[in-house]
């Protein structure tokens, strides 16, 4: 099996998640499976399918700090994406474990593999995270359509909690500060933990997602594009979808 | 009426329930950060629970649940029926 490794771009949360879901249709029919890494331009929060926006996120800040908002179509929690590498697998079912606790923790395995290639000692933390010495470095969701698996998560590489607690709602503005220092004792990041540039942790995910696989650089199709394009349009900028659930 | 908690596991799971007469649920919404497969099955999920008697014991709203996601063939991760019939009996009784 070969599969594509499309290389880190950055795009706005929107078309992020479009070409997430443009990729899963491609590969339900006949493009091979995709390994994608990416970024986000600007900054955005995105936020679990199954939550409420309006509780979640602090829409004054964000505006105001220009931060886009996206509903993802995996469930999970709000995720603040700056100072991290994105990725997604993106492949059939049958690729992956039909237990989905065992295919999080055969994805995961890579992100485990890949920090292990800069010296960083992880290990899976049941449902969707990794950790580092008790602190989580690494968040990840999944879901399953049409016989084809989509897991996406980020990989923190330096994080400024004090600016993503302002574009996260907390439900007590009296223990902002507390919850800061709550984060900071549960989050690590990976120049937290080492002095790796930027560069070498992308070369060690590379490295450790393609671990063991026949794979080849490649490119979305124009297909894919467009069909992001169009998703990007009629859903993933639509208030109905990033409202939903209110 | 609602109830909110962070299920063992720690994921974070609110029960809304909604009743014009306070007896039957009218409307229900599950949100929190929990995973369903496929995720638009959680409509059933809530839509299953529309009309129930708001004494229903946790049992009776487990079943409705359970029956939703076998229809579906949808699968809870981070959370169980049984957990979301816990809270949705909390929520009703507070």
């Amino acid at each position: 099996m070969m599969w594509r490794v499309i290389e880190y771009s950055k795009n706005d949360a929107f078309m992020n998640m479009a070409i997430d879901e443009a990729i899963s249709e491609a590969v339900a029919v006949s493009a091979p499976p995709t390994i994608r890494f990416y970024g986000w331009d600007p900054t955005a929060i995105s936020i679990g399918y199954f939550q409420c926006l309006g509780k979640e996120v602090d829409l004054k800040n964000c505006a105001e700090f220009g931060i886009d908002i996206v509903r993802r179509r995996t469930g999970g929690g709000a995720v603040y994406h700056d100072g991290e590498i994105t990725y997604s697998v993106i492949a059939k079912e049958s690729v992956f474990s039909k237990d989905i606790l065992e295919s999080y923790r055969q994805i995961c395995g890579c992100i485990i593999d890949s920090l292990a290639l800069i010296g960083i000692k992880s290990e899976f933390k049941p449902i969707n995270d990794i950790i580092v010495n008790g602190k989580k470095i690494s968040g990840n969701a999944q879901t399953r359509r049409n016989g084809v698996l989509l897991q996406h998560g980020t990989i923190l590489y330096s994080v400024d909690l004090d600016r993503m607690f302002s574009a996260l709602k907390v439900s007590d503005e009296k223990i902002r500060d507390k919850l800061i220092q709550n984060a900071r004792e549960r989050v690590t990041s990976i120049s937290q933990q080492r002095t790796v540039s930027w560069n070498e942790a992308y070369e060690a995910l590379i490295s450790g997602f393609t671990k063991g696989k026949d794979f080849c650089l490649g490119d979305l199709s124009d297909s894919e594009i467009m069909r992001a394009k169009d998703l990007a349009k009629s859903r993933y900028m639509t208030s109905e979808w990033n409202m939903m659930r209110l | 009426m609602q109830f909110e908690e962070k299920i063992a596991g720690g994921k974070l799971v609110c029960i809304e329930v909604w009743s014009t007469d306070s007896s039957t649920a009218d409307r229900v919404r599950i949100s929190g950060d929990f995973f369903l497969h496929p995720e638009d099955s959680i409509e059933d999920i809530e839509d299953s629970l529309i009309g129930l008697p708001l004494d229903s014991n946790e049992g009776a709203i487990e079943a409705r649940i359970a029956k939703s996601l076998q229809k579906r063939d949808a699968s809870l991760i981070g959370v169980s029926a049984k957990d979301i019939a816990r809270l949705f009996a909390k929520a009703v009784s507070k």
